[in-house]
């Protein structure tokens, strides 16, 4: 261990963190290498590295209620991205060039409901839902999803617009531009990478939830999440196929998130401590 | 002075209208539900007697039982238990992490990406993931144990080994949270400092507890709170691998106050107890903003 | 009498049709006419019939013929099966709060006594009773009174119907392993023991393998040593899990799980314990015997030439084992009560249960004359064994005499349920003794009951 870092990586440190990568990573390749073998091949000890993966697991799930559940976790994710950017970013703007008091207590509600256990929220909402009759349905869902991604969009977005000098803003509003155009057209694709990131963000959030779509939901608008532990409790417990639709529905996560790994630690601490 | 005057004017509009929508529904969402679980949690509201919604005859009935209730008490000594191993291990094995990965090398940078795998999935499937691991037919950590004759017992059945599997299984989802931080912050110390401790012969252990450790300590320290606040939200990896047992091992509040909500529909008391957790969540969450606010390292 | 109901019938109907043949969709939809033998031009169509279950194969094999239901009566069935934790949470909270997603629902046995104590289900008296809604060859006594207790209020009337009973029976899938040791099978608590040891460890089989749902198995062996769940079910329910018996039955029990069974059978599922069973890797198995039997009827059965079926072991007291059953009926705010009827009555008939019996093999059906039947008879004797005479045997044990399943009809079973349940996994798992467990048990159930409400 050093705080050596101008020393650049050494063969041994290379090869101490490619064993760690490995090992560590080794529960979620285990999930992946189950989820190409036939159910035989799971229960068969030695476990065989060598196989002809299959990939009947993978269609006999899409073809069964599974592809209706992804769709659904789409539709609720994306909507709700999109209206908290709606709501969001124009807050973000607003409360970044706002000098008055109460800007404390919105920042301390706003990381209360990141940090409160969903629990608190879904009695009242299953109760209300049931009410209005939004439950298992997808507009229930990207209500929920939007209330919540929305301090998440406001959190992040405020120090990028933090970083657009005022000066800019001051001249062309002097100028006789509207503010209105100012934002749209100045303010805006200067925090284009913020954006995008806030973007991926909460639609991790949104398609990784699985408390209030078991609670909300039932099976129209079931989301990938629950349809995975649905289907691990039917009759007749084929691994195969759990691996294989977990393996499905961490897929686009993965991938997006990647992207995005600069902001992760940003968005996770709701903002409070920066990436 | 008149222009500036319009545009403040005009600034002030466009702030109002823009954060309205914003505010009202952040209202609706954090106040509401709020409000109503504390009027809730003053009746014994259960779902099959509709009249319980409004009997405030005993407000604080439910919360005359909760220190009586020894299931309320074991789910909070459970979730401390689990709050503290598993922040200690994630504060830990992160930090260890960081500090190996801490050089400049593109292999290095790409690997950075990988390691935060475990994080990004959806909490759902890390329980999936680790589910197979417990399970003693599919699992190739019972075959091993197996071929070295040990006799592992089921780790999620067993009332000594149950939370430890739980612990094991979160400090694997959120080692990757730590990581990044206590890196980040790795990456601010000036290298003239250590430079100047090697060139004076100091060791590489004392470069660390000298130079490094105070460096990052308030990084670590606010990793350790924000964790200890998301662990009061444990939730997924229990739902899957244990159901709170063997027995109520390993059931957190968290866990009772769903049983009791969404079960045994006795909403009332539920609430209850979700008020209890809110109030230790705002109480956490007011320690990180202080901290925020007093620690320049931070901005 | 069916002949001349048949007479009146036609005639309406031949009315019926030339009015139906005229009306648009809509009008024919709004007429709530019942569907006599003779066929009619769809008297339900257009109405979309919602129902839920959990995940079973009953269900698996009714959704075969439900197109024929959907042709004749012209309605859309929509039935969504889910996992059973699930779907006795979402059924529950939805039948709870009132309300009417569903028009009918499988009503789990565990919340059998809730839901018609606290009034969530419509009573079906009404529809039984009218001939135009149900012919009287339907006959709704038809069904073993065993299976049907649950489903009835303290004044008598009837609110669900059973689709499955679960006769709690003894499955050995290892004859060979008992006959090469020279044992016969057990029929006391004690002989039960000792066979299970001798056989554990024999050529890598558990002696005995179980599952999760303790408050199911754990209850014939408290009764069996001369203990009960309640006091005096249902009228006196203050609970008695601390009792000597009781103790002595979670010592058994416990003991059994703890030595002879497979590791960590305490958070198996049903389906994990009858994989074992069937594969042979344990050798005795009780549970319902729609969950024993396939070991002797089953394509994934290993064990077809060693097992057998037989009654469970007898107490030193009392001989009850468990029998439950699972039922449909209507939720009270359901929006098509007469088109589930319709529903309930196809699915339900005679007619149907012996279809199939006869054409997929499923027998735990619940209409007697189905069960005593010739076909019934020569599709469930196998090797000898009369597994439909066995499997009615234990359905009607508790109509005959001391109904002992009177505190599955407490309505406040759940609670002591799951209050059993960490019990037992207390016990097994080695955390407590028999009698720390019961005690603690005890004092929950009994708090548990208060803070719900009830007078003790």
């Amino acid at each position: 261990m050093s705080a050596h870092s101008s020393r650049s990586a050494g063969a041994g440190r290379r090869a101490a963190i490619a064993v760690v990568l490995v090992v560590l990573l080794s529960p979620f390749l285990w999930l992946l290498q189950m989820s190409f073998k036939s159910n035989d091949l799971i229960l068969q000890f030695p476990p065989p590295l060598i196989f002809t993966p299959t990939l009947e697991n993978y269609t006999s799930l899409w073809h069964g209620a599974f592809s209706a559940s992804f769709i659904n976790s789409l539709l609720s994710a994306s909507f709700s991205t999109g209206f908290a950017l709606l709501f969001g970013i124009p807050a973000a703007y607003a409360l970044s060039r706002w000098t008055g008091s109460g800007r404390q207590a919105l920042g301390f509600a706003i990381l209360v409901t990141r940090m409160a256990p969903p629990i608190a929220f879904t009695i009242p909402f299953f109760l209300f839902y049931r009410w209005i009759g939004l439950l298992d349905t997808i507009t229930g869902l990207v209500l929920v999803y939007t209330s919540f991604n929305l301090p998440l969009v406001i959190w992040m977005m405020q120090p990028f617009f933090e970083t657009v000098p005022r000066s800019l803003e001051e001249a062309a509003l002097v100028d006789g531009a509207g503010i209105r155009t100012v934002f749209v057209e100045i303010v805006l694709p200067m925090v284009t990478p913020g954006i995008a990131a806030t973007a991926i963000l909460c639609f991790l959030y949104a398609w990784n939830d699985f408390f209030f779509a078991l609670i909300l939901t039932r099976t129209n608008a079931r989301t990938a999440p629950v349809a995975v532990v649905n289907f691990m409790n039917y009759e007749g417990w084929e691994w195969g196929k759990i691996a294989a639709g977990g393996s499905l529905v961490m897929a686009p996560v993965l991938i997006f998130s990647l992207a995005v790994r600069r902001y992760l630690v940003s968005g996770l601490t709701a903002g409070a401590v920066k990436g | 002075m008149t222009a500036t005057n319009l545009i403040d004017a005009e600034r002030r509009s466009f702030n109002r209208w823009a954060l309205a929508p914003s505010l009202v529904i952040l209202f609706v969402i954090a106040a509401l539900p709020a409000l109503y679980l504390l009027a809730a949690s003053l009746t014994p509201f259960q779902l099959v007697n509709p009249g319980s919604s409004t009997d405030f005859s005993e407000p604080l009935r439910n919360y005359r039982l909760l220190p009586g209730d020894p299931r309320f008490i074991n789910s909070l000594i459970v979730q401390a238990k689990l709050s503290f191993w598993g922040v200690l291990f994630q504060v830990l094995l992160g930090m260890l992490l960081a500090l190996l990965l801490h050089t400049r090398s593109r292999f290095v940078a790409l690997a950075r990406t990988f390691f935060l795998i475990p994080m990004v999935l959806p909490p759902i499937v890390v329980g999936v993931i680790w589910k197979l691991i417990y399970t003693p037919d599919i699992s190739p950590i019972y075959y091993v144990a197996g071929l070295l004759h040990v006799t592992m017992p089921s780790l999620t059945s067993s009332v000594n080994f149950a939370l430890t599997a739980i612990i094991i299984a979160d400090t694997w989802e959120w080692l990757p949270f730590t990581f990044l931080m206590v890196l980040a912050a790795l990456q601010t110390i000036p290298e003239e400092y250590s430079e100047a401790a090697l060139m004076d012969g100091a060791g590489r252990v004392q470069i660390f507890f000298h130079i490094t450790l105070p460096f990052i300590a308030p990084i670590l320290t606010v990793s350790a709170m924000f964790r200890l606040i998301d662990s009061v939200k444990a939730f997924p990896l229990i739902f899957l691998l244990t159901g709170g047992g063997p027995g109520s091992v390993t059931e957190v509040t968290n866990y009772y106050a769903y049983l009791l909500a969404f079960d045994f529909n006795e909403i009332g008391y539920s609430s209850a107890i979700t008020i209890v957790m809110l109030m230790l969540v705002v109480v956490m969450s007011l320690g990180i903003m202080w901290m925020g606010r007093n620690r320049e390292a931070l901005t | 009498m069916s002949r001349i109901k048949s007479v009146r019938s036609v005639s309406a109907v031949s009315r019926r049709k030339l009015l139906l043949t005229g009306a648009a969709t809509a009008a024919t939809a709004a007429l709530p006419f019942p569907m006599p033998a003779i066929a009619q031009a769809r008297p339900f169509a257009g109405v979309t019939l919602h129902g839920a279950s959990f995940q079973h194969r009953f269900f698996t094999i009714l959704q075969n013929y439900i197109p024929e239901f959907e042709q004749q009566t012209g309605m859309k069935v929509d039935l969504q099966l889910s996992a059973f934790p699930v779907y006795n949470q979402q059924a529950n909270l939805e039948l709870s709060s009132g309300g009417s997603a569903y028009d009918f629902v499988n009503v789990t046995f565990i919340l059998a006594a809730r839901w018609v104590a606290a009034g969530l289900l419509a009573n079906l008296d009404e529809f039984t009773s009218d001939p135009n809604l149900t012919p009287a060859d339907w006959k709704p006594d038809d069904f073993v009174e065993g299976a049907q207790v649950p489903y009835r209020n303290a004044k008598g009337n009837t609110f669900g119907y059973s689709w499955e009973g679960g006769a709690m029976v003894m499955g050995l899938s290892r004859m060979d392993l008992m006959e090469k040791k020279g044992l016969q099978i057990p029929k006391t608590f004690a002989e039960l023991q000792q066979v299970c040891a001798e056989i554990n460890g024999t050529d890598n089989v558990n002696g005995i393998v179980s599952f999760q749902l303790h408050h199911w198995c754990l209850p014939p062996y408290i009764q069996g040593f001369g203990g009960n769940i309640f006091r005096n079910p249902p009228a006196d329910i203050m609970p008695t899990l601390n009792s000597a018996e009781a103790i002595q039955a979670v010592d058994y029990y416990a003991n059994l799980l703890k030595n002879y069974a497979p590791r960590g059978v305490i958070t198996y599922t049903e389906d994990q314990a009858r994989q074992a069973f069937l594969s042979g890797r344990s050798n005795i198995f009780i549970h319902s015997s729609a969950w024993v039997t396939p070991a002797l009827l089953s394509e994934e059965s290993k064990v077809k030439q060693t097992s057998r079926v037989v009654r469970m072991p007898a107490g030193p007291v009392h001989d009850f084992p468990a029998s439950n059953s699972q039922g449909l009926g209507i939720p009270k705010n359901a929006k098509n009560k007469k088109a589930a009827w319709e529903f309930i009555k196809w699915a339900l008939s005679p007619e149907m249960s012996m279809r199939i019996v006869r054409e997929h093999g499923h027998s735990s059906v619940c209409r007697r004359s189905v069960i005593q039947s010739e076909a019934y008879r020569k599709l469930n004797t196998v090797n000898g064994q009369d597994l439909g005479a066995l499997y009615l045997e234990v359905l009607e044990l508790p109509a005959k005499g001391e109904n002992y399943m009177a505190y599955r009809t407490v309505k406040e079973f759940p609670i002591l349920g799951d209050v059993i349940n960490k019990a037992v996994e207390q016990v097994v798992s080695g955390q407590l003794s028999g009698r720390d467990a019961m005690n603690a048990a005890q004092e929950q159930a009994v708090a548990n009951l208060r803070r719900a409400g009830s007078a003790l």
